[in-house]
C-alpha cells in the first residue's frame, strides 16, 4: 500500500516536471536565454547611454546576429526567389542569420502582423504596407522613423529620393524604405481582340470607344471583361472612381455622397452597373471567384482584365507548362497578351495610372533598442534597398531610387517588355483611395457591388452608407 | 487493504489539473472575454475593447435588424433539416441495404466512410471544380449530353443546393457506420422468429429493425443537428462572403465574415454569442424530442 502511494506520488511529480520541462524547453531553448542575455545587455547599454558613454553603432559586434524578418516575398510572389537569394547573400557577407518568417500577403497576414505587434512578438525587420494598415503599430510607436534612424546612420536610405518615400498617415513621417512599386492597368488578350476585329486600346482610349469595343467583342461570342464582381470588384471600383476624379483629388474621401467627389463615386458605381446591365461581365460574375475569371482571360474567352503589376507574373506562369519552371514558357502563347491603359472618362487622362510604392522595410523599435540587432537591422535594410538589389525586385515597376540604373531588357520576357513600354507612356501614378477607405467602410460598395449592379441597393445609398461608417469610425 | 489506495483521490486532481488549466486558458477565458467584447468597441483584430459601445447593447440590437443574420439563420435551419433527412435518412437506407447483402458489406462500409477522412476544405475545392461554370465537370458532362446553355451552379437559384450537397455527402458514411453497428447488435433470432411468423422483409424492418434502432437513430440525429450548427469550412471554401448576393451565409460563415473580412470584431463576438445560445437551445430541444428509451 505504502509502495503504491509512493509510486503514485513519483508518477505525479514526474508528470508535472515533464510538463514543466516541456514548457521551459519550448521557450527557453534559445529564446528565454537569449532574451535574458539581451535584457542584461540592454540594461547595461541603456545605463551607458544615460551616462553619455554609449558605444558608436558602427562598433556593434559584426556577425552572429539572428534577425527575425517578415516580408510578403513568399508563395507565388514573383520576387520570392529574389528575396531568398539576396538575404542568403547578405548572410554570407555578414555572418548574420535571417530567420525568415515571410508569408503571402492577404488579410490573414495583415491580421497576424497587427497581432504580433499587439502581443510584443513583432519581428526585427518587417516588409509591410505603408498605408492605413500600418497605423496601429505606428501609433503605438513600435517602429522607428527613417528620420530617427538617420540621426545615427546618416546614410540610411540615402539612395532613395525622399519625396517618393510615402509618409505615414499617422504623423506624416516616413518609416518604410520602399523597394518595388506597383501599378494597375488593363491587360488584353489580343487573340480575342483580333477575333472580334478590335484594335489594341491606345493612349487616347475613351470610355465610349471601350463600350463600343465591348459590344463588338460580345457580338463575336466572347466575354468582354474578365472580372468577378462578387469577389474582387476592387480594380473596377478604383478606376471607375478615378475616372470621375483627378490625380490631385483622387485620394480625398468625400464628405457625403452629394458633394462633388461623392457624386463622382456614385457615378462610378453607376458606370459599373451600366457595364453589368449591358452584359459585358462574365455571366457568372456575381458568383465566380477571381481565379475563375482570370482563367477565362488566359484561356482566350475574355478580352480585358484590369489588375496589378504582379499579374504579369501570373500571366507568364499561366503560359508555362510547369508554372514553377520558366524554361517551360510557351512564348507564342505569351505573345498574345498585352498591357495597356484603362479607358478614361471625364477629367482623367487615359495614361494616368494607379499605383505607387505601397510597401517598404520597417525597422521595429524592438530591434532598434537591442544594441546587438540595431546595426544588423540597419545593415540588412540598407542591403535589401541598395541600388543593386532594388532594380531586380522592381523590374517593370517604379522604384524610389535616385539613380535608377538602365534596365537590361534582355532578361525580361515579352510581357514584361510590353509593361515597360506601357509605363514609359504613363503621365502620372496616383495612390489608391481604397487603402484609405478601409475595413467596414468599404463593405457597402465592395461586398455590396452585386447588390448595386443588380439594382437591389442604389449606388447613392451604398456610397453614403460606406461614408457614414467611415466617418463614424475615424 | 489493497483497495484502500483508491480511496485517496488527491493524486487524481493532480492529473486533472493540466487539462483544467488548458481548458480554462484556451476555452473558458476566451469564451467569457468574447461575451464582454460583444459589448465593447474593438477597432482592430488583435486589439482589446477599451470602451463600451453606445448603447452598450448596440451589437445585439443590430442582430435583430441585420438581414444577413436572418439569411444565415434560415440557411442554418435548412442545413439542419438537410443533415437530418439527407445524412441520417440516406445513411439509414444504405445501412439497411448493406445489412441485407451477403457479400461485400465491408467494402461498402469502407467506401461510404471514406469521405469523412478527407478534409472539408479539400472537398470544397474538389466540388468547386465539379460545379465550375466554365470548365466544371458537371457542365462539361451536360454539354456532352447535348445541353447548349451552361448552368451557373453557384447562382442564387442553385447556390444552396450546390453548397449543401457536398456537406450532406461527406457525412453520410459517418452515420452509415453508426447505424450498421446498431444493426449488427440486433439478434438474428428475432428476424428468424418474425420470418417464421410470416413477416415480410418490409414488415420486419418496420416492426423490428426501426424500433430496435431507436436509440442509435436518436444519437445520430443529435449529432447531425449539432454538427449542422458547426458547418463552416466547406461552405466557406465554396461560397466565400456569402456569395452570391449574400444568399449562402450560415451562422458560422457570417460570424467569420464579420470578424475577418469586414473586421467588425465586436459584432463578430455578438454573433458568436448568438451561435452558442442557438446551439445550446437547439441541442436541448433535440435531446428532449429524441429522448433515448430504456428497453
Amino acid at each position: 500500500m505504502k509502495m503504491k502511494k509512493v509510486i503514485a506520488t513519483v508518477l505525479s511529480c514526474a508528470m508535472v516536471f515533464s510538463l514543466a520541462a516541456c514548457g521551459s524547453g519550448d521557450s527557453g531553448s534559445t529564446g528565454s536565454t537569449g532574451s535574458a542575455a539581451t535584457t542584461a545587455t540592454e540594461t547595461a547599454e541603456t545605463q551607458k547611454a544615460d551616462t553619455g558613454d554609449e558605444k558608436q553603432p558602427e562598433e556593434a559586434p559584426a556577425g552572429g546576429v539572428e534577425l527575425e524578418v517578415i516580408t510578403t516575398f513568399a508563395g507565388n510572389d514573383g520576387n520570392a526567389q529574389n528575396y531568398k537569394k539576396f538575404y542568403q547573400q547578405w548572410e554570407a557577407e555578414t555572418g548574420n542569420k535571417v530567420v525568415d518568417m515571410s508569408a503571402t500577403s492577404d488579410d490573414t497576414f495583415k491580421v497576424r502582423i497587427v497581432t504580433d505587434f499587439e502581443t510584443g512578438s513583432e519581428p526585427d525587420v518587417l516588409f509591410f504596407f505603408n498605408g492605413a494598415d500600418a497605423n496601429s503599430f505606428i501609433e503605438a510607436g513600435k517602429v522607428v522613423s527613417i528620420e530617427d534612424i538617420r540621426a545615427e546612420y546618416p546614410d540610411y536610405a540615402s539612395n532613395m529620393s525622399d519625396g517618393r518615400i510615402p509618409a505615414s498617415l499617422v504623423d506624416n513621417k516616413a518609416y518604410a524604405v520602399p523597394v518595388n512599386g506597383i501599378w494597375e492597368a488593363m491587360f488584353v488578350n489580343m487573340e480575342v481582340l483580333d477575333a472580334a476585329g478590335v484594335a489594341k486600346p491606345g493612349a487616347d482610349y475613351t470610355w465610349e470607344q471601350f463600350e463600343a469595343d465591348c459590344q463588338k467583342i460580345k457580338d463575336a461570342g466572347y466575354t468582354p471583361i474578365a472580372a468577378a464582381l462578387g469577389d474582387i470588384p476592387h480594380y473596377w471600383w478604383e478606376f471607375a472612381i478615378f475616372n470621375h476624379t483627378t490625380p490631385e483629388n483622387h485620394l480625398t474621401i468625400p464628405e457625403s455622397a452629394s458633394d462633388e467627389i461623392g457624386q463622382g463615386w456614385v457615378a462610378a458605381m453607376e458606370d459599373i452597373k451600366a457595364l453589368y446591365e449591358a452584359g459585358y461581365f462574365p455571366d457568372n460574375t456575381l458568383s465566380a471567384k477571381d481565379d475563375e475569371t482570370f482563367a477565362m482571360f488566359v484561356d482566350g474567352k475574355a478580352a480585358f482584365l484590369i489588375d496589378g503589376s504582379w499579374k504579369v507574373n501570373g500571366i507568364v506562369s499561366a503560359c508555362q507548362s510547369d508554372p514553377d519552371d520558366a524554361s517551360t514558357l510557351d512564348a507564342e502563347k505569351l505573345s498574345k497578351f498585352d498591357v495597356t491603359y484603362v479607358p478614361a472618362k471625364d477629367s482623367r487622362k487615359t495614361t494616368d495610372l494607379l499605383g505607387g510604392l505601397t510597401m517598404g522595410y520597417y525597422i521595429t523599435k524592438k530591434a532598434w533598442d537591442d544594441p546587438a540587432k540595431r546595426q544588423a537591422a540597419v545593415d540588412f535594410v540598407s542591403f535589401m534597398t541598395s541600388d543593386d538589389v532594388v532594380p531586380v525586385f522592381a523590374q517593370h515597376a517604379a522604384s524610389a531610387l535616385k539613380n535608377a540604373p538602365e534596365v537590361d531588357e534582355s532578361v525580361f520576357n515579352e510581357l514584361q517588355i510590353k509593361s515597360l513600354e506601357m509605363m514609359a507612356g504613363c503621365t502620372s501614378i496616383t495612390g489608391v483611395v481604397q487603402d484609405l477607405f478601409q475595413g467596414e467602410s468599404r463593405v457597402p460598395t465592395f461586398d455590396g457591388m452585386p447588390e448595386i449592379v443588380t439594382g437591389k441597393v442604389s449606388a447613392v445609398d451604398a456610397v453614403q452608407e460606406g461614408l457614414d461608417i467611415y466617418y463614424s469610425t475615424n | 487493504m489493497g483497495a484502500n489506495i483508491y480511496k485517496n483521490k488527491k493524486p487524481l486532481f493532480l492529473f486533472l489539473l493540466p487539462a483544467f488549466i488548458f481548458m480554462t486558458v484556451f476555452l473558458y477565458y476566451p469564451f467569457f472575454k468574447n461575451i464582454l467584447d460583444s459589448f465593447m468597441q474593438i477597432k482592430q483584430l488583435g486589439r482589446s475593447g477599451e470602451i463600451l459601445n453606445e448603447p452598450w447593447y448596440s451589437n445585439y440590437a443590430k442582430l435583430l435588424t441585420d438581414a444577413n443574420v436572418r439569411t444565415a439563420l434560415k440557411n442554418t435551419v435548412i442545413m439542419t433539416i438537410v443533415t437530418i433527412v439527407g445524412q441520417v435518412g440516406i445513411a439509414l437506407v444504405l445501412a439497411l441495404m448493406v445489412d441485407n447483402i451477403r457479400h461485400g458489406a465491408k467494402v461498402f462500409r469502407t467506401m461510404f466512410f471514406f469521405p469523412i477522412v478527407v478534409s472539408a476544405t479539400a472537398l470544397g475545392l474538389l466540388f468547386n471544380l465539379i460545379f465550375l461554370y466554365d470548365t466544371g465537370m458537371l457542365n462539361q458532362l451536360l454539354s456532352a449530353l447535348g445541353r447548349k446553355e451552361l448552368i451557373d451552379w453557384k447562382s442564387e437559384k442553385w447556390a444552396l443546393f450546390t453548397m449543401m450537397l457536398p456537406v450532406m455527402w461527406q457525412y453520410v458514411g459517418f452515420y452509415f457506420v453508426i447505424i450498421v453497428t446498431g444493426l449488427n447488435n440486433i439478434s438474428e433470432e428475432l428476424y428468424e422468429a418474425a420470418a417464421i411468423d410470416g413477416a415480410t422483409k418490409l414488415k420486419r424492418i418496420w416492426y423490428l429493425t426501426l424500433p430496435l434502432l431507436h436509440n442509435v437513430l436518436c444519437t445520430c440525429v443529435v449529432l447531425a443537428v449539432t454538427g449542422a450548427l458547426k458547418v463552416f469550412d466547406l461552405p466557406w471554401t465554396m461560397f466565400p462572403k456569402g456569395m452570391p448576393l449574400k444568399s449562402t451565409f450560415l451562422t458560422g460563415t457570417y460570424m467569420y465574415y464579420q470578424t475577418m473580412i469586414v473586421k467588425d470584431v465586436d459584432y463578430g463576438s455578438a454573433l458568436a454569442v448568438m451561435i452558442v445560445i442557438l446551439g445550446v437551445v437547439l441541442s436541448r430541444v433535440v435531446n428532449a424530442i429524441f429522448k433515448e428509451k430504456d428497453y
